[in-house]
């Protein structure tokens, strides 16, 4: 199942913000399902990049602990025009991609 | 009792855990390969070696850390690390230290970077946040006690 995410990014001097808010449940393995007993199973994402024109600029990695519906904001050196693509991975193998063009 | 096991038996840093992590990962083709070890780790020391093969860190005013003083909702704490003071910022990476696994997340920059990340992380309970940067070879730390009034970790 494709991850969504949504992001935006503005150039402002050489540089771009770049936002991302991502719809994921974040579901660390440690909280407990009090119906069974039993701890509801992990299913984070782990592995994130940030592309600029296909050339890694970010390369991040996440634990469990980062927020249900994670919010991501990154600085990085682009002009307008430019491709940014953002593509994630989760535990499970389910992964998300999105691209936008700087303007 | 139940949940102290069951970390034990999934999460314990060591070759188990690197042996059953892998076989809980879908190997990925494009992205770069999680480090189990260091998101595994109890302890800040064993996290920052496994991911920078070193545990100390120098205190630098120059690492800016926006964290709020006290957090309503443990769930939800909005962190900012701010290092765009330093020039050639390899990674940045940001811990809970009271966090069962310490290490939230660690970003590592290419050339087309800047040493800036803006998150929002889970804290269980009232603790320091620690954001570790890693400039020409060398750890710079900066540190905030976040002070949280509901937990993000319970279930």
């Amino acid at each position: 199942m494709a991850i969504n995410i949504r992001m935006r990014a503005k150039v402002v001097n050489g540089e771009a913000e770049v936002k991302a808010l991502i719809k994921h449940e974040m579901e660390s393995g440690a909280r407990m399902n009090k119906k069974t007993g039993k701890p509801f199973p992990a299913k984070y994402i782990n592995t994130v990049e940030v592309l600029v024109n296909g050339t890694k600029a970010v390369d991040s990695q996440w634990s469990g602990a980062v927020s249900t519906n994670p919010y991501m904001g990154v600085i990085i050196k682009a002009n307008a025009g430019d491709d940014v693509t953002i593509n994630l991975a989760d535990n499970t193998g389910d992964k998300g991609t999105e691209t936008i063009k700087l303007k | 009792m139940k949940r102290r096991s069951f970390l034990k038996g999934t999460l314990a840093t060591g070759v188990a855990a690197v042996a059953v992590n892998a076989g809980l990962l879908t190997p990925s083709t494009v992205l770069a390969e999680w480090n189990a070890k260091a998101f595994g780790a109890k302890s800040i020391d064993d996290a920052l070696n496994a991911a920078y093969g070193s545990a100390s860190a120098a205190d630098s005013a120059d690492i800016k850390l926006k964290a709020p003083a006290i957090a309503e909702n443990g769930a939800v704490t909005p962190i900012t690390v701010d290092a765009t003071g330093l020039s050639g910022v390899e990674s940045i990476s940001i811990i809970a230290s009271k966090n069962p696994m310490p290490l939230v997340c660690e970003y590592t920059f290419g050339a087309a970077a800047t040493g800036y990340v803006s998150t929002r992380i889970k804290m269980g309970e009232t603790q320091n946040v620690i954001a570790i940067a890693k400039v020409g070879g060398k750890l710079l730390k900066a540190q905030q006690e976040v002070k949280v009034t509901i937990g993000g970790c319970g279930g």
